[in-house]
């Protein structure tokens, strides 16, 4: 069966792992337990009447004590880059996560998750800021991990994108 | 049975999991393999046979890589893998991390089983990172705090705008003497509640509380005299008005020198504010006295007054608490002793006061002498009386300067978008008067549908109104404009100068702004900047000079050197070329270090909002290579890819020092001291 590699990467706290446990097990929960490692998990999707093996790299979210190693992201056929909506510097921690993450593994589709989509009072993306981002040819997806809305599609546009790749 | 060394056996002794790699992927377990990895590797049997590590786990099949390379560069040490978690065959996870290290000429690969001590770096994490997640929540909560008082300030310099507008235009009116200085008066009071509304700003901005989080004290340095007399001549008519006399006592030192680590605005402020104070409780006929005495290492300043003296019972430090205010509430808001107080700690001084043995009180404060460096790197005491002053004198000046100029060089077709009638109404009426083509509307929506209509040079763009504000509004021009090949320059109109503000206006489409309260002056230079860089500027106002932009442009582009330049733009006026180049020299490294954290930190708006200021001085110079690759890091900054901003920001650090020694020749800014050696000559004679 194909398998395909997808590598979750963002800042610490934006819901990475919870997407993942949401996306694989459909569980949330709402206690904050940070990663401190990559955990690899696999879930098989279907698409275009192919079955794909997702193999799920969820790794540590990058801050001032923990960087990511560029290593992991060898034989990446895409990412999701999370942002937690209602930190607006976690988008800014994405993006310059995402010029180190080209310079290593050139560029392969990746879909930007803005998560915590049902948090939307607390919300501190600017519309703007989104919608120059779409402008600049980012696929952007508001996602809840919480909810589970858009959370399937989040997965399954990213693995489409990686099939045509 | 292959052998042992006692290294190996102590590992495995110690539960880890040893390898020998035969290449291909293959391994041969060293010594018993633990039960927890042979769970994770799911291995039937604990036989010699080959074991293909990698099958069961994509985390150390990837590592594996790295291994490999480490194990062919026969390097010593050892490489690790990181933590990673697998799951055993009963679905467990276990948290794991793999070294790789040559021992015995054997490829050897150790599996550690992190349970035992996960836990604690788990906490450590957890505990790291909801600290951070708490900081993050508080620094939110205080940008919004800030953007309330943004949303305050924006109300406040609403009807200032205007105030300051009609004193603006009837200064340009031939006035009878008298009512000439009540003209100047009105000026001078209304730029003074600016500076105090961007006061309360800055006291309470978040780069203030950095500052205070950090400990920064800042570099800046200002003359204790200087703001002295400036809050005594701005102060001496409302004495006056009260019947109270004001005096400096003992009479100031010129010659010595009172400069101390501290900004000249907030230093005004502070004289400002304990001179209000003292004035509230004054009696009429009775005197207040300014003092500065010279204390060796510190500066003491002092406001005596013949006052009641302090109220009986209240602790001096509550004086100066927030929002205190004295007995009979005839203060304000509470807030001036404060930022006298916050403001002085943060300089590393001290204030206070007390009733005085012969009656009224003392408010003082002392701040630290500048040192030497500082000094050095600061205006020299001798070019004290060259700092701009908030007086009357300065501010009717510059009018009268402007009037006596008239007409203008090229009449400007201007689009004022402004939704506060008595603002919009006023600054065109400013810009008609100096002889521009103006026109007026009062939101976005509207300003979009003239500026399909006509052709306008410059647009002048308020940004919170009604309808669609001036950033949507610049940004669906800016769009237009994409199929029309025109530019229309449009500045932006804010009540909050900050750099926030000026990030959303350039990121929007913006090419300048202006803060409100607009003062003419301000008004008239960004607009007219449009046609001309300030050199040119000077010299259109001698008289017209035909502009010809494409042949300023292939100018700039021709890699002349910048004496040829700066002589050209300037017409050979040396004092202009001095200003320029002193003012850029002192400028350029600060923004030069912008541009460098920027970089470090990753931050694209950051950078392209530096690299936008330095483009704009830089290319007064020519200095074409430089204005090229000030403009990439720019658009670097603007598309959010700085893949190539340290490269560009060394060539940028190296042109800079190339055109320094240039810059210094042209100009007499390498030769400071005796400049002001000449200053302090004339200032003495003067006395005699």
């Amino acid at each position: 069966m194909l398998q395909k590699k997808i590598c979750m990467l963002g800042s610490f706290s934006v819901g990475k792992t919870s997407l993942v446990r949401r996306f694989v097990e459909s569980i949330f929960s709402e206690a904050y337990h940070t990663s401190i490692g990559v955990k690899v998990d696999k879930k098989v999707v279907r698409v275009d009447d192919e079955d794909v093996t997702l193999v799920l790299w969820d790794i540590h979210g990058e801050d001032v004590y923990q960087k990511i190693r560029m290593s992991y992201l060898r034989g990446m056929s895409g990412y999701l880059l999370v942002v937690d909506g209602t930190r607006n510097p976690t988008l800014d921690d994405a993006l310059a996560l995402n010029e180190r993450v080209i310079q290593e593994a050139g560029k392969v589709p990746a879909i930007l998750v803005f998560n915590k989509s049902d948090l939307l009072d607390k919300w501190e993306i600017d519309p703007a800021r989104e919608s120059g981002l779409a402008e600049a040819g980012w696929n952007i997806l508001r996602a809840s991990a919480k909810t589970g809305d858009s959370v399937e599609k989040v997965f399954s546009q990213l693995a489409a994108a990686m099939l045509v790749e | 049975m292959p052998s042992h060394s006692i290294f190996e056996s102590f590992l495995v002794s110690q539960g880890y999991a040893l390898f020998e790699s035969l290449g291909d992927g293959k391994f041969l377990a060293v010594g018993d393999c633990p039960s927890w990895c042979r769970d994770i590797l799911e291995l039937t049997s604990q036989t010699e046979e080959l074991i293909p590590l990698a099958a069961n786990s994509p985390f150390l099949e990837n590592f594996l890589v790295d291994a490999e390379v480490f194990w062919n560069s026969k390097a010593e040490g050892a490489v690790n893998s990181g933590n990673w978690v697998d799951r055993d065959k009963n679905g467990h996870e276990v948290p794991l991390e793999a070294f790789a290290l040559s021992l015995d000429n054997k490829r050897i690969l150790i599996l550690q089983n992190l349970s035992a001590h996960l836990a604690e770096q788990q906490q450590w994490f957890q505990t790291a990172r909801n600290s951070l997640l708490a900081h993050e929540r508080l620094l939110s909560e205080i940008q919004k705090k800030e953007i309330l008082l943004h949303c305050i300030v924006h109300d406040l310099s609403q009807p200032l705008t205007a105030i300051t507008g009609c004193f603006n235009l009837l200064a340009l009116e031939k006035l009878p003497p008298a009512i000439e200085k009540y003209v100047e008066a009105g000026q001078r009071e209304s730029q003074r509640q600016e500076s105090m509304i961007r006061g309360i700003l800055s006291a309470f901005s978040g780069d203030l509380m950095e500052q205070q989080a950090s400990g920064h004290t800042g570099t800046a340095v200002a003359d204790l005299s200087v703001c002295a007399r400036q809050a005594i001549e701005q102060f001496s008519s409302a004495f006056k008005d009260k019947g109270v006399r004001l005096r400096v006592a003992p009479p100031l030192d010129d010659s010595a020198d009172w400069r101390v680590a501290g900004d000249a605005p907030r230093l005004h402020r502070i004289f400002g504010n304990l001179l209000e104070n003292t004035l509230r409780y004054s009696p009429p006929k009775s005197t207040v006295t300014i003092g500065l005495e010279d204390q060796g290492g510190y500066f003491l300043a002092f406001v005596d007054d013949e006052g009641p003296g302090l109220p009986q019972g209240l602790p001096t430090n509550q004086l100066f608490a927030l929002f205190s205010r004295g007995k009979s509430h005839s203060g304000k808001a509470g807030l001036g002793l404060y930022f006298c107080k916050i403001t002085v700690e943060r300089w590393g001084g001290t204030i206070g006061a007390e009733t005085r043995a012969q009656g009224g009180s003392r408010f003082w404060f002392r701040l630290p002498r500048a040192n030497a460096k500082l000094r050095d790197s600061q205006a020299t005491p001798t070019e004290k009386h060259s700092v701009p002053l908030q007086s009357s004198a300065s501010t009717s000046g510059s009018t009268k300067q402007i009037s006596r100029i008239g007409g203008v060089w090229k009449r400007l077709r201007v689009l004022v978008t402004e939704d506060t009638e008595i603002n919009r109404e006023l600054i065109g009426e400013l810009l008609t008067k100096r002889g521009h083509s103006v026109s007026t509307v009062s939101d976005g929506l509207q300003a979009i549908a003239a500026f399909e209509r006509n052709r306008f040079d410059v647009i002048l763009m308020d940004q919170e109104m009604p309808n669609m504000n001036g950033l949507d509004a610049t940004r669906a021009i800016r769009k237009l404009e994409t199929s029309t090949g025109r530019h229309a320059r449009i500045i932006g109109l804010t009540g909050n100068a900050t750099s926030e503000d000026e990030r959303r206006c350039l990121n929007a489409g913006m090419d300048a702004f202006l803060s409100k309260p607009v003062r003419m002056e301000k008004l008239y230079e960004t607009i007219e900047s449009e046609i001309q860089t300030p050199n040119q500027f000077e010299q259109l106002r001698s008289g017209p000079v035909p502009l010809d932009p494409a042949a300023a442009e292939e100018a700039a582009a021709d890699d002349e050197s910048v004496a040829t330049h700066l002589h050209r733009a300037t017409g050979g006026n040396k004092k202009l070329q001095d200003t320029l180049v002193k003012s850029f020299l002192q400028d350029a490294p600060k923004t030069l270090s912008l541009i460098r954290r920027a970089i470090a930190k990753r931050d694209a708006q950051k950078l392209a909002s530096a690299a936008h200021a330095l483009k704009g001085s830089i290319s007064i110079f020519g200095a074409a290579k430089a204005v090229a690759i000030v403009r990439n890091l720019e658009a670097m900054g603007r598309s959010g890819h700085l893949f190539d901003a340290g490269p560009q920001f060394r060539a940028l650090e190296s042109e800079f020092e190339r055109m320094k020694p240039e810059l210094q020749a042209v100009s007499s800014v390498a030769n400071v001291k005796p400049r002001a050696k000449r200053k302090a000559r004339t200032k003495s004679g003067r006395a005699r």
